[in-house]
Protein backbone atom coordinates (compact mmCIF):
# COMPACT_ATOMS: atom_id res chain seq x y z
CA UNK A 1 0.00 0.00 0.00
CA UNK A 2 2.52 2.57 1.13
CA UNK A 3 4.80 1.10 -1.84
CA UNK A 4 2.32 1.87 -3.94
CA UNK A 5 1.60 4.89 -2.79
CA UNK A 6 4.97 5.72 -3.13
CA UNK A 7 5.89 4.84 -6.76
CA UNK A 8 2.87 6.70 -8.06
CA UNK A 9 3.98 9.68 -6.21
CA UNK A 10 7.31 8.95 -8.02
CA UNK A 11 5.68 8.30 -11.47
CA UNK A 12 4.45 11.67 -11.12
CA UNK A 13 0.82 11.17 -9.65
CA UNK A 14 0.37 14.25 -7.92
CA UNK A 15 -2.48 13.10 -6.02
CA UNK A 16 -0.85 10.07 -4.86
CA UNK A 17 1.85 12.90 -3.37
CA UNK A 18 -0.87 14.64 -1.59
CA UNK A 19 -1.94 11.91 -0.26
CA UNK A 20 1.07 10.83 1.00
CA UNK A 21 1.39 14.44 2.62
CA UNK A 22 -2.49 14.47 4.19
CA UNK A 23 -1.19 10.97 5.63
CA UNK A 24 1.68 11.36 7.73
CA UNK A 25 1.97 15.14 8.41
CA UNK A 26 0.60 14.65 11.75
CA UNK A 27 3.32 12.53 12.25
CA UNK A 28 5.93 14.84 10.43
CA UNK A 29 4.69 17.71 12.71
CA UNK A 30 4.66 15.94 16.09
CA UNK A 31 9.01 15.45 14.91
CA UNK A 32 9.47 18.97 13.96
CA UNK A 33 7.38 19.80 17.23
CA UNK A 34 10.25 18.58 18.61
CA UNK A 35 12.92 19.93 17.79
CA UNK A 36 10.67 24.04 17.12
CA UNK A 37 8.22 25.43 19.38
CA UNK A 38 6.66 28.24 16.76
CA UNK A 39 4.25 26.64 14.41
CA UNK A 40 6.21 28.89 11.33
CA UNK A 41 9.58 26.86 12.35
CA UNK A 42 7.69 23.78 12.37
CA UNK A 43 5.75 24.09 8.82
CA UNK A 44 9.11 25.76 7.66
CA UNK A 45 10.74 22.22 8.95
CA UNK A 46 7.82 19.92 7.40
CA UNK A 47 7.74 21.55 4.20
CA UNK A 48 11.42 20.75 3.84
CA UNK A 49 10.89 17.19 5.07
CA UNK A 50 7.99 16.19 2.23
CA UNK A 51 10.35 18.45 -0.38
CA UNK A 52 13.19 16.17 0.43
CA UNK A 53 10.78 12.88 0.46
CA UNK A 54 9.79 13.46 -2.66
CA UNK A 55 12.92 13.59 -4.52
CA UNK A 56 14.09 10.46 -2.67
CA UNK A 57 11.20 8.27 -3.00
CA UNK A 58 13.28 6.24 -5.43
CA UNK A 59 15.20 5.26 -2.13
CA UNK A 60 11.97 3.64 -0.18
CA UNK A 61 12.52 0.05 -0.83
CA UNK A 62 8.79 -0.62 1.51
CA UNK A 63 10.38 -2.65 3.66
CA UNK A 64 10.04 -0.77 6.67
CA UNK A 65 6.85 1.60 6.91
CA UNK A 66 6.90 4.59 5.27
CA UNK A 67 6.02 6.72 7.98
CA UNK A 68 9.46 5.28 9.24
CA UNK A 69 11.09 6.12 6.73
CA UNK A 70 9.02 10.13 6.97
CA UNK A 71 10.26 10.16 10.62
CA UNK A 72 13.68 9.56 9.91
CA UNK A 73 13.90 11.79 6.86
CA UNK A 74 12.12 14.43 9.27
CA UNK A 75 14.29 13.58 12.31
CA UNK A 76 17.14 14.09 10.62
CA UNK A 77 16.24 17.61 8.49
CA UNK A 78 15.53 19.01 11.71
CA UNK A 79 18.47 18.29 13.18
CA UNK A 80 20.33 19.64 10.54
CA UNK A 81 18.42 22.65 10.93
CA UNK A 82 18.93 22.91 14.61
CA UNK A 83 22.76 21.70 14.61
CA UNK A 84 24.85 24.79 15.44
CA UNK A 85 22.36 26.11 18.16
CA UNK A 86 23.78 27.47 21.29
CA UNK A 87 24.10 25.49 24.05
CA UNK A 88 23.54 26.68 27.62
CA UNK A 89 27.10 25.48 29.24
CA UNK A 90 25.39 25.52 32.53
CA UNK A 91 21.78 26.31 34.31
CA UNK A 92 21.18 28.93 36.84
CA UNK A 93 18.19 29.72 38.96
CA UNK A 94 18.92 33.07 37.98
CA UNK A 95 18.10 32.42 34.51
CA UNK A 96 14.62 31.40 35.05
CA UNK A 97 11.59 33.23 34.98
CA UNK A 98 9.54 33.74 37.79
CA UNK A 99 6.58 31.95 36.61
CA UNK A 100 9.36 28.80 36.45
CA UNK A 101 10.77 29.14 39.87
CA UNK A 102 7.16 28.84 40.96
CA UNK A 103 6.33 26.03 39.02
CA UNK A 104 9.99 24.61 40.73
CA UNK A 105 8.57 25.50 44.13
CA UNK A 106 4.79 24.24 43.45
CA UNK A 107 6.06 21.04 41.79
CA UNK A 108 8.56 19.98 44.64
CA UNK A 109 6.49 21.24 47.34
CA UNK A 110 3.60 19.51 46.49
CA UNK A 111 2.62 15.40 45.48
CA UNK A 112 3.98 15.50 42.08
CA UNK A 113 1.28 16.00 39.97
CA UNK A 114 1.25 16.75 36.46
CA UNK A 115 0.94 20.02 35.62
CA UNK A 116 -3.09 20.65 35.81
CA UNK A 117 -3.62 24.30 33.77
CA UNK A 118 -2.79 25.55 30.38
CA UNK A 119 -0.48 28.02 31.83
CA UNK A 120 1.00 26.10 33.91
CA UNK A 121 1.72 23.77 31.33
CA UNK A 122 3.29 26.61 29.10
CA UNK A 123 5.44 26.93 32.36
CA UNK A 124 6.75 23.70 32.04
CA UNK A 125 7.34 23.73 28.25
CA UNK A 126 9.47 26.87 28.71
CA UNK A 127 11.42 25.33 31.63
CA UNK A 128 11.86 22.04 29.61
CA UNK A 129 13.07 24.15 26.64
CA UNK A 130 16.07 25.98 29.56
CA UNK A 131 17.02 22.46 30.78
CA UNK A 132 17.07 20.69 27.50
CA UNK A 133 19.75 23.54 26.60
CA UNK A 134 22.75 22.11 28.37
CA UNK A 135 22.20 18.85 25.89
CA UNK A 136 23.23 18.76 22.02
CA UNK A 137 20.52 18.61 19.77
CA UNK A 138 20.84 14.76 19.08
CA UNK A 139 21.14 13.75 23.24
CA UNK A 140 17.93 16.54 23.57
CA UNK A 141 15.98 14.59 20.36
CA UNK A 142 17.14 10.93 22.24
CA UNK A 143 15.67 11.90 25.65
CA UNK A 144 12.44 13.63 24.52
CA UNK A 145 11.71 10.66 22.28
CA UNK A 146 12.67 7.85 24.84
CA UNK A 147 11.57 9.50 28.49
CA UNK A 148 8.50 11.65 26.68
CA UNK A 149 7.41 9.77 23.74
CA UNK A 150 8.26 6.55 25.77
CA UNK A 151 9.86 5.11 22.38
CA UNK A 152 12.22 2.57 22.72
CA UNK A 153 16.05 2.26 21.75
CA UNK A 154 15.20 0.46 18.76
CA UNK A 155 12.55 3.10 17.48
CA UNK A 156 15.05 5.98 17.96
CA UNK A 157 17.87 3.61 16.23
CA UNK A 158 15.58 3.47 13.47
CA UNK A 159 13.97 7.43 13.18
CA UNK A 160 17.80 8.91 13.21
CA UNK A 161 20.06 6.25 11.86
CA UNK A 162 22.55 5.73 14.66
CA UNK A 163 23.40 2.39 16.29
CA UNK A 164 21.22 1.16 19.55
CA UNK A 165 24.27 1.41 21.61
CA UNK A 166 24.76 4.75 20.36
CA UNK A 167 21.33 5.76 21.62
CA UNK A 168 21.98 4.23 25.01
CA UNK A 169 24.92 6.22 25.38
CA UNK A 170 23.04 9.38 24.41
CA UNK A 171 19.65 8.46 26.88
CA UNK A 172 21.87 7.95 29.84
CA UNK A 173 24.27 10.98 29.00
CA UNK A 174 21.25 13.09 28.56
CA UNK A 175 19.35 11.94 31.71
CA UNK A 176 22.17 12.60 33.56
CA UNK A 177 22.89 16.40 32.29
CA UNK A 178 19.45 16.79 32.74
CA UNK A 179 19.33 15.63 36.24
CA UNK A 180 22.00 17.32 37.62
CA UNK A 181 21.17 20.74 35.78
CA UNK A 182 17.48 20.08 37.80
CA UNK A 183 19.23 18.90 41.25
CA UNK A 184 21.65 22.24 40.81
CA UNK A 185 18.25 24.73 40.45
CA UNK A 186 16.24 23.08 43.14
CA UNK A 187 19.30 23.44 45.38
CA UNK A 188 19.59 27.00 44.23
CA UNK A 189 16.34 27.48 45.55
CA UNK A 190 16.52 25.63 48.78
CA UNK A 191 19.80 27.95 49.58
CA UNK B 1 20.78 0.45 48.24
CA UNK B 2 24.33 2.37 47.70
CA UNK B 3 23.89 5.98 46.46
CA UNK B 4 25.60 5.40 43.09
CA UNK B 5 22.99 2.14 42.35
CA UNK B 6 20.30 4.88 43.19
CA UNK B 7 22.19 7.43 40.73
CA UNK B 8 22.53 4.74 37.79
CA UNK B 9 19.10 3.37 38.04
CA UNK B 10 17.76 6.95 37.60
CA UNK B 11 20.25 7.43 35.10
CA UNK B 12 19.66 4.35 33.14
CA UNK B 13 15.99 4.14 32.47
CA UNK B 14 12.99 6.95 32.64
CA UNK B 15 10.96 6.96 35.31
CA UNK B 16 8.05 6.36 33.55
CA UNK B 17 9.48 2.96 32.86
CA UNK B 18 10.52 1.71 36.54
CA UNK B 19 8.46 -1.14 37.99
CA UNK B 20 6.45 0.09 40.81
CA UNK B 21 8.60 -2.12 43.01
CA UNK B 22 11.57 -0.60 41.90
CA UNK B 23 9.62 2.98 42.76
CA UNK B 24 9.40 1.88 46.25
CA UNK B 25 12.86 0.68 46.82
CA UNK B 26 14.06 3.92 45.54
CA UNK B 27 11.49 5.84 47.63
CA UNK B 28 12.77 3.68 50.80
CA UNK B 29 15.96 4.47 50.15
CA UNK B 30 15.57 8.15 49.78
CA UNK B 31 13.84 8.46 52.79
CA UNK B 32 17.29 7.81 54.82
CA UNK B 33 19.59 9.21 52.34
CA UNK B 34 19.56 12.90 51.49
CA UNK B 35 21.44 13.40 48.24
CA UNK B 36 19.57 10.25 46.59
CA UNK B 37 16.57 11.81 47.73
CA UNK B 38 17.69 15.02 45.72
CA UNK B 39 18.55 13.05 42.79
CA UNK B 40 15.22 11.27 42.58
CA UNK B 41 13.31 14.47 43.53
CA UNK B 42 15.38 16.27 40.01
CA UNK B 43 14.84 13.14 38.02
CA UNK B 44 11.04 13.39 38.71
CA UNK B 45 10.64 16.96 38.18
CA UNK B 46 12.68 16.43 34.49
CA UNK B 47 10.16 13.81 33.33
CA UNK B 48 7.51 15.69 34.55
CA UNK B 49 8.72 18.66 32.26
CA UNK B 50 9.73 17.07 29.03
CA UNK B 51 6.48 15.31 29.15
CA UNK B 52 5.00 18.29 29.43
CA UNK B 53 7.61 19.60 26.34
CA UNK B 54 6.43 16.63 24.37
CA UNK B 55 2.66 17.21 24.72
CA UNK B 56 3.54 20.51 23.26
CA UNK B 57 2.62 19.23 19.23
CA UNK B 58 1.65 21.90 16.72
CA UNK B 59 -0.91 19.98 14.67
CA UNK B 60 -0.67 20.78 10.47
CA UNK B 61 -2.71 23.43 9.08
CA UNK B 62 -5.57 22.60 6.68
CA UNK B 63 -3.38 24.32 4.05
CA UNK B 64 -0.52 22.47 4.88
CA UNK B 65 -1.44 19.91 1.75
CA UNK B 66 -2.09 22.85 -0.44
CA UNK B 67 0.76 24.78 0.63
CA UNK B 68 3.73 21.77 -0.14
CA UNK B 69 1.89 21.09 -3.66
CA UNK B 70 2.54 24.36 -4.67
CA UNK B 71 5.92 25.05 -3.32
CA UNK B 72 6.41 20.92 -4.77
CA UNK B 73 5.29 22.52 -8.39
CA UNK B 74 7.07 25.52 -7.85
CA UNK B 75 10.22 23.01 -7.70
CA UNK B 76 9.17 21.30 -10.13
CA UNK B 77 8.76 24.01 -12.53
CA UNK B 78 12.69 25.54 -11.56
CA UNK B 79 13.78 22.23 -12.36
CA UNK B 80 12.27 21.69 -15.58
CA UNK B 81 14.11 25.19 -17.16
CA UNK B 82 17.35 24.27 -18.84
CA UNK B 83 20.57 25.06 -16.70
CA UNK B 84 21.82 28.08 -18.92
CA UNK B 85 17.99 29.73 -19.24
CA UNK B 86 18.35 29.76 -15.66
CA UNK B 87 22.23 30.89 -15.74
CA UNK B 88 20.71 33.22 -18.40
CA UNK B 89 17.65 34.19 -15.77
CA UNK B 90 20.00 34.36 -12.62
CA UNK B 91 22.87 36.63 -14.41
CA UNK B 92 20.23 39.05 -16.46
CA UNK B 93 20.68 41.71 -14.17
CA UNK B 94 24.88 41.45 -14.13
CA UNK B 95 24.95 41.29 -18.01
CA UNK B 96 22.57 44.35 -18.65
CA UNK B 97 24.38 46.45 -15.90
CA UNK B 98 27.81 45.24 -17.86
CA UNK B 99 26.49 46.21 -21.06
CA UNK B 100 25.22 49.85 -19.79
CA UNK B 101 28.67 50.56 -18.33
CA UNK B 102 30.31 48.81 -21.77
CA UNK B 103 28.03 51.41 -23.51
CA UNK B 104 28.83 54.54 -21.56
CA UNK B 105 32.81 53.51 -21.65
CA UNK B 106 31.95 53.87 -24.95
CA UNK B 107 31.13 56.92 -24.95
CA UNK B 108 33.64 58.06 -22.98
CA UNK B 109 35.90 56.43 -24.75
CA UNK B 110 35.01 57.62 -28.34
CA UNK B 111 32.67 60.30 -28.29
CA UNK B 112 34.84 62.58 -26.01
CA UNK B 113 37.70 62.38 -28.12
CA UNK B 114 36.11 63.50 -31.35
CA UNK B 115 34.94 66.85 -28.84
CA UNK B 116 38.35 67.35 -28.59
CA UNK B 117 39.87 66.81 -32.39
CA UNK B 118 38.24 70.14 -33.14
CA UNK B 119 40.52 72.12 -30.35
CA UNK B 120 43.05 70.09 -32.20
CA UNK B 121 41.85 71.28 -35.45
CA UNK B 122 41.24 74.53 -34.72
CA UNK B 123 44.85 74.66 -33.35
CA UNK B 124 46.34 72.41 -36.43
CA UNK B 125 44.25 75.14 -38.39
CA UNK B 126 45.56 78.52 -37.02
CA UNK B 127 48.99 76.82 -37.67
CA UNK B 128 48.43 75.99 -41.21
CA UNK B 129 46.66 79.37 -41.45
CA UNK B 130 50.41 80.89 -40.27
CA UNK B 131 51.93 78.48 -42.01
CA UNK B 132 49.73 79.45 -45.25
CA UNK B 133 50.15 83.02 -44.66
CA UNK B 134 53.82 82.85 -44.29
CA UNK B 135 53.99 80.55 -47.47
CA UNK B 136 51.57 82.76 -48.98
CA UNK B 137 53.62 85.52 -48.01
CA UNK B 138 56.53 83.96 -49.77
CA UNK B 139 54.66 83.26 -52.90
CA UNK B 140 52.60 86.19 -53.67
CA UNK B 141 55.74 88.75 -52.58
CA UNK B 142 58.69 86.60 -53.60
CA UNK B 143 59.57 84.45 -56.61
CA UNK B 144 62.62 81.97 -56.34
CA UNK B 145 64.73 84.69 -58.07
CA UNK B 146 63.65 87.66 -55.89
CA UNK B 147 65.09 85.43 -53.14
CA UNK B 148 67.98 84.68 -54.70
CA UNK B 149 68.75 88.49 -55.71
CA UNK B 150 67.70 89.65 -52.17
CA UNK B 151 70.12 87.08 -50.45
CA UNK B 152 73.31 88.38 -53.08
CA UNK B 153 71.85 92.05 -52.61
CA UNK B 154 72.40 91.42 -48.85
CA UNK B 155 75.82 89.70 -49.26
CA UNK B 156 77.05 92.77 -51.23
CA UNK B 157 75.86 94.83 -48.87
CA UNK B 158 78.02 93.05 -45.95
CA UNK B 159 81.34 93.33 -48.60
Amino acid sequence: MDLDLARQAQAGDESAFAEIVRRYSPRVFSVASRFFRQRPLVEEAAQEVFLKAYTQLGSFEGRGSLEGWLTRIATNTCLNMVRGAKRRPELTVSDLTEDEQGWLEQQSAGDGGEPASVETTVVATDLADRLLSVLSPEDQQTLLMIDGEQASIKEVAEATGWSESKVKVRAFRARRKVREAMEKLLSYKRA
Amino acid sequence: MKDKHITEILDNTSIAMLSESELNEIRVHAMECMSCRDAFEAARLSAVIIKSRVEATIEPSPFFQTRVMAALREQQAVESVPAMLRLWRSAKALVSTMAVTTAALAVVSFIQPSQTTPVIDQTASAYSAYSVIMDQDADDQMSYEQVLSTIYEDDDDVR
